[in-house]
């Protein structure tokens, strides 16, 4: 049996006050309740007014209410109905979601992203197999963007990566010194950079710089039917936009690698050499005994995987925008952070393979 | 119009379209032929663009078909569609040129990808299509120099680069002042007259209707109203196609007939010929 509906009269004028006892009666009610608002009294409503009781209206139904309204004046009503004819109907709250809705529902849209992901790896492997030709792969743009994703972000990297160098020195030395083996910093600084820090440092900060960018350029391009335009044109937007980005990351994130493995290298070595009186000939010494061509060949390794996880994860986040420019910065704050998890998870399966397989 | 028997230019056969849950579209069919220019009429929000959108393959119908030159855009491949969308032409709304490239570079981008030309070759083209919309000297300039009005025009020009069979223009004079308007109506009609080109023109602009128009369909809500000579259209008993033509809301609420609007687009010079004609 369904529970006795209550009556609230709405005041002749909805001022602020009125307004604000109007929620309180209604936040009183337990969900599925039944409140009929009466609106006798209720003779015109203003601009102010009208959003007013809209908005009482809208929160209560939200909050699982069985709202109605019971003698609504012509004139009230075509106020209303000028602003949400909807909020005329008196329809009864909907039923919550079952669980397994919702779950079939995130499967759905999980497995339509997937596909889409599929679809632009597909696309852009199938374009980066024809390097050469009319149809082939876009150096002149390739180079452009090599030339912004690289060049442009020699300083940042090379920076950043000597003060991690340094970091790892300064934190090393502590403990190594117990030992008096202070010496090893330097092993410790070469393997880590070229292993592990130089790569994902790297990773890390194009992801922030470049893929960011990636994912504003095409988001907007979408918005302003740019990416239309040249479907319409018969233009392969893969080809044009993805293919010239992934393939610059893939070139220039190897090379900046290395570059953040030798400015970490240094910072670890001016540590060691002001700081820790090791001796510039003993440090350097000690580093290209420790490393071996196959720890550099391993983080330039990850440098590649990482730069295609930046540069397909910015494009797919880019392609994905809909709306208006709040949708282009939803999309490049996505993008930045779906790269860095994407590239630390897969350092750390790299990371794990390498150990297993020695 | 064509011979008897030979292949219309665009057959749109019952067409269903819409996004997510929502039907744009439902059951529209039409045919243009070539050397005619149709207009699709109706109020915003009608349906008028999402058409233009399934004819070119930007939105896939939920069912029906799109014919261009009798090959069906929505079944080819890639390969096959490429070659559809080498005969068709579309000027978007908003231009949607490039930001990234100068407007000559958007007018060659087409010409370079699909014809056997080398760049410099298909700027100079670029140019020479610019100029025929009257943005010499424009080519230079960045999409965000240019004014609404010349962004539409290098648009119509992009469009016009492959010297497409099938010109699909979207409110190609929207927004624009009244002497700008003329000078777009005036390109299309120049570009009809060049023979075998058939142009969709999707437009609300009464002005635009009554001067470039041989045949007329009207939407409202996804479905066509009333479809014709612009006469027909005009004389159709459905209240929301007189609503439309003889009543136009204007910012404060004013409203222009249709005499009044042509009075307005250019002081009635040639037009009052046309209405006299009409009436």
């Amino acid at each position: 049996m369904s529970p006795e509906p209550s009556l609230l009269p709405v005041p002749t004028r909805l001022e602020a006050e009125a307004y604000r006892r109007l929620r309180r009666a209604l936040r009183g009610h337990a969900r599925g309740a039944t409140v009929v608002l009466d609106c006798e009294r209720l003779e015109a409503l203003d601009a102010l007014g009208a959003a007013r009781l809209l908005r009482v209206i809208a929160e209560a139904r939200a909050a699982g209410l069985d709202v109605r309204l019971a003698h609504l004046g012509d004139a009230v009503r075509r106020t209303l109905a000028e602003v949400d004819p909807a909020i005329l109907d008196e329809e009864r709250p909907r039923p919550r979601r079952h669980p397994l809705e919702v779950i079939g529902t995130h499967a759905l849209d999980t497995a339509d992203a997937a596909g889409a992901v599929a679809a632009l790896v597909h696309d852009t492997a199938a374009e980066l197999a024809v390097p050469f030709g009319r149809r082939g792969i876009k150096w002149g743009r390739t180079l452009q963007q090599m030339a912004l994703a690289g060049a442009d972000a020699v300083p940042i990297v090379v920076g950043m990566s000597f003060l991690i160098g340094l970091v790892l020195a300064l934190n090393g030395a502590q403990q190594l010194r117990q030992f008096g083996a202070t010496i090893f910093i330097a092993n410790l600084v070469a393997i880590s950079m070229a292993r592990e820090m130089g790569p994902l440092i790297t990773a890390i900060l194009v992801s922030g710089r470049t893929g960011s960018a990636i994912a504003a350029e095409i988001g907007t391009m979408v918005i302003s039917e740019e990416i239309d335009a040249m479907r319409t044109m018969a233009l392969s937007p893969v080809r044009f936009l993805v293919v010239p980005k992934v393939l610059a990351l893939m070139i220039t994130m190897p090379l900046l690698t290395v570059m953040s493995n030798v400015a970490g290298i240094l910072g670890g070595y001016a540590i060691g050499v002001v700081a820790l009186d090791l001796g510039s000939d003993a440090y350097l010494s000690q580093t290209v005994q420790a490393l071996f061509i196959s720890d550099v060949l391993t983080g330039l390794v990850k440098s590649v995987v990482f730069a295609v996880l930046i540069g397909l994860i910015g494009t797919h986040r880019g392609f994905a925008v809909r709306g208006g420019p709040e949708a282009v910065g939803r999309a490049t704050t996505s993008a930045v952070v779906t790269a860095i998890i994407a590239c630390i998870l897969a350092n750390a399966c790299f990371t794990a393979f390498f150990y297993v397989t020695g | 119009m064509t011979d008897a028997g030979a292949t219309p230019l665009l057959v749109v056969e019952d067409l269903v379209a819409g996004y997510g849950d929502e039907v744009v579209l439902e059951g529209i069919s039409l045919v243009v032929e070539p050397g005619e220019i149709l207009v699709v009429l109706g109020s915003t929000g009608s349906g008028k663009s999402t058409l233009l959108r399934c004819i070119v393959g930007l939105l896939a119908p939920r069912s029906g078909r799109v014919l261009i030159r009798g090959r069906d855009i929505n079944a080819a491949s890639d390969r096959e569609r490429e070659g559809i969308l080498r005969d068709v032409g579309l000027s978007f709304q908003e231009a949607a040129l490039l930001n990234s490239l100068t407007t000559a570079e958007n007018v060659a981008l087409p010409i370079i990808e699909h014809w056997d030309v080398d760049e410099a070759t298909a700027l100079m083209l670029a140019r020479m299509r610019l100029a025929r919309v009257g943005l010499a000297g424009a080519g230079e300039k960045m999409p965000s120099e240019l004014s609404g009005g010349m962004r539409k025009r290098a648009g119509i020009a992009r469009a016009m680069a492959l010297e497409p069979a099938l010109l699909l223009l979207d409110e190609p004079s929207a927004g624009l002042d009244p002497i700008t308007a003329r000078a777009i109506d005036e390109l299309i009609l120049s570009f009809k007259a060049r023979g075998n080109i058939g142009i969709v023109a999707v437009t609300h602009e009464l002005g635009s209707i009554n001067t470039i128009a041989d045949r007329a369909i009207m939407f409202a809500a996804g479905r066509i109203i009333a479809a014709g000579t612009l006469a027909q259209v005009r004389d159709a008993p459905d209240e929301r196609v007189q609503a439309f033509f003889q009543r136009r809301l204007l910012p404060g609420n004013q409203q222009r007939t249709l005499a009044e609007e042509l009075e307005w687009r250019d002081g009635g010079r040639s037009d009052r010929r046309t209405l006299g004609a009409e009436e």
